[in-house]
């Protein structure tokens, strides 16, 4: 990675008029993605001095600041009692604990990563992202978002239910990327079906989830032709790391043991 | 540019360039115990310890630890003697190279954490690699360690 000066924001204005003024300009959170694709930036934008790092709560929601790191997150006692700590066990799943003390939410979550255990974690549930300037959307909006988004994210509001979740991260070894993740949410009988890195970004399966979620008590029948859906309605794909049918395969076996498992 | 930070509880000023990672500048200041292995944030073995968290110095720009306290495995010398025994006895100290990153992963391990489950030990090293044994060496030095070495 190149890049020809390093300035600290000062604010979020500040740092959003830094932004704006070269096209070469980019807001640094950990900074992990940037080092890896090694491009060249006229100015790296510090953000770290903003107090975007730290945890909130109140009676509705979590308020997770953009800059916080992946290992403080998945750490917070909040974060693991939610839906069975498995939002926190997707961001346990990234890399080593050295990576994810720098690696941050914000960061995972802007770069639509098409291999991210982040955002596949957190899709199946209530999530809020706000912007400066002033913009709100859900995550889901956001993936769906086109082009780049001329804005800064500063929190991530994860709406507090009960419920129960589900996260599996197929990988060949420990500290791979995923083959292919999955992430199964039921709240008030309600499911959200997520399956990401197929090898794309991360997508609800709507129809299958609309079809479980109208079954008062399921059947193992049920589960498998929720699976079906879940398979026809997603888009597939081969790279170097499995192919479009083995993928498929993989969704028709961790959805069925997904959905036993949120409801046990 | 210039960046101010406590390296081993002693305050360094160092000059920079803005895109310099934090195992360059440190290496260039003779710290040569900070390796640069796969330098994609992959093989921890250029970790170091910001404000007592293990991080991968590779990946990390220097201008991003001003004020931070670094450490390396020469400010922790004592502990990681002590570990470098139990390598030794496990046979998990061979070429050496991964050595200090470990060294440095497995004492913030001790400080998080009172008695962590072998899931939990596993968690907290596998982003450091060594590519001559298979590492159960290491994990049955490190729980020794961690059992003894209180």
């Amino acid at each position: 990675m190149r890049a020809k000066e390093y300035y600290r924001a000062s604010s979020l204005e500040d740092a959003y008029q830094k932004l704006q003024e070269d096209a070469k300009n980019v807001l640094l959170a950990g900074g992990l993605w940037i080092k890896k694709i090694g491009q060249s930036y006229n100015t790296l934008i510090d953000l770290s001095t903003l107090g975007l790092n730290q945890i909130s709560e109140n009676k509705d929601e979590i308020i997770v600041g953009a800059m916080v790191t992946e290992r403080d997150f998945e750490n917070h006692p909040a974060i693991r009692k939610l839906f069975n700590d498995s939002i926190a066990f997707a961001v346990r799943e990234v890399m080593g604990v050295n990576f994810r003390n720098l690696a941050t939410i914000g960061g995972s979550i802007m770069g639509r990563y098409p291999f991210s255990d982040v955002i596949s974690g957190l899709l199946p549930y209530h999530v809020k992202l706000k912007f400066y300037p002033e913009q709100e959307m859900s995550l889901e909006e956001y993936l769906n978002y086109k082009g780049k988004l001329n804005a800064i994210l500063t929190e991530i509001h994860i709406k507090k239910e009960e419920g129960r979740g589900y996260f599996k991260k197929v990988k060949t070894t420990a500290l791979d990327f995923p083959t292919i993740n999955f992430a199964i949410s039921k709240i008030n009988n309600e499911y959200k079906i997520v399956v990401g890195a197929r090898p794309m970004v991360a997508t609800i399966a709507k129809g299958a989830s609309e079809y479980i979620s109208n079954i008062k008590h399921p059947t193992e029948e049920d589960f498998i032709k929720t699976t079906e859906l879940a398979v026809e309605e997603l888009s597939f794909m081969d790279n170097k790391d499995a192919s479009k049918e083995y993928r498929m395969d993989l969704t028709r076996v961790y959805i069925k043991r997904g959905l036993k498992e949120v409801n046990e | 540019m210039k960046v101010s930070f406590y390296l081993n509880e002693v305050l360094v000023t160092y000059d920079v360039a803005p895109h310099e990672y934090l195992a360059t500048t440190l290496r260039n200041h003779a710290y040569k115990s900070v390796k640069i292995g796969c330098n994609e944030s992959s093989c921890g073995s250029c970790t170091v310890l910001i404000n007592g968290k293990p991080a991968m110095s590779c990946s990390i720009l220097s201008l991003q630890v001003e004020g931070k306290r670094i450490t390396t495995v020469e400010g922790i010398q004592e502990e990681a003697a002590k570990i470098a025994e139990y390598f030794g006895d496990e046979g998990a100290d061979q070429c050496g190279f991964c050595n200090a990153g470990f060294a440095l992963v497995i004492y913030a391990l001790k400080k998080e954490y009172e008695n962590p489950t072998e899931e939990e030990i596993k968690n907290y090293i596998v982003g450091n690699l060594c590519r001559c044994s298979g590492l159960y060496s290491h994990l049955r030095a490190i729980k020794k360690y961690l059992k003894e070495g209180k």
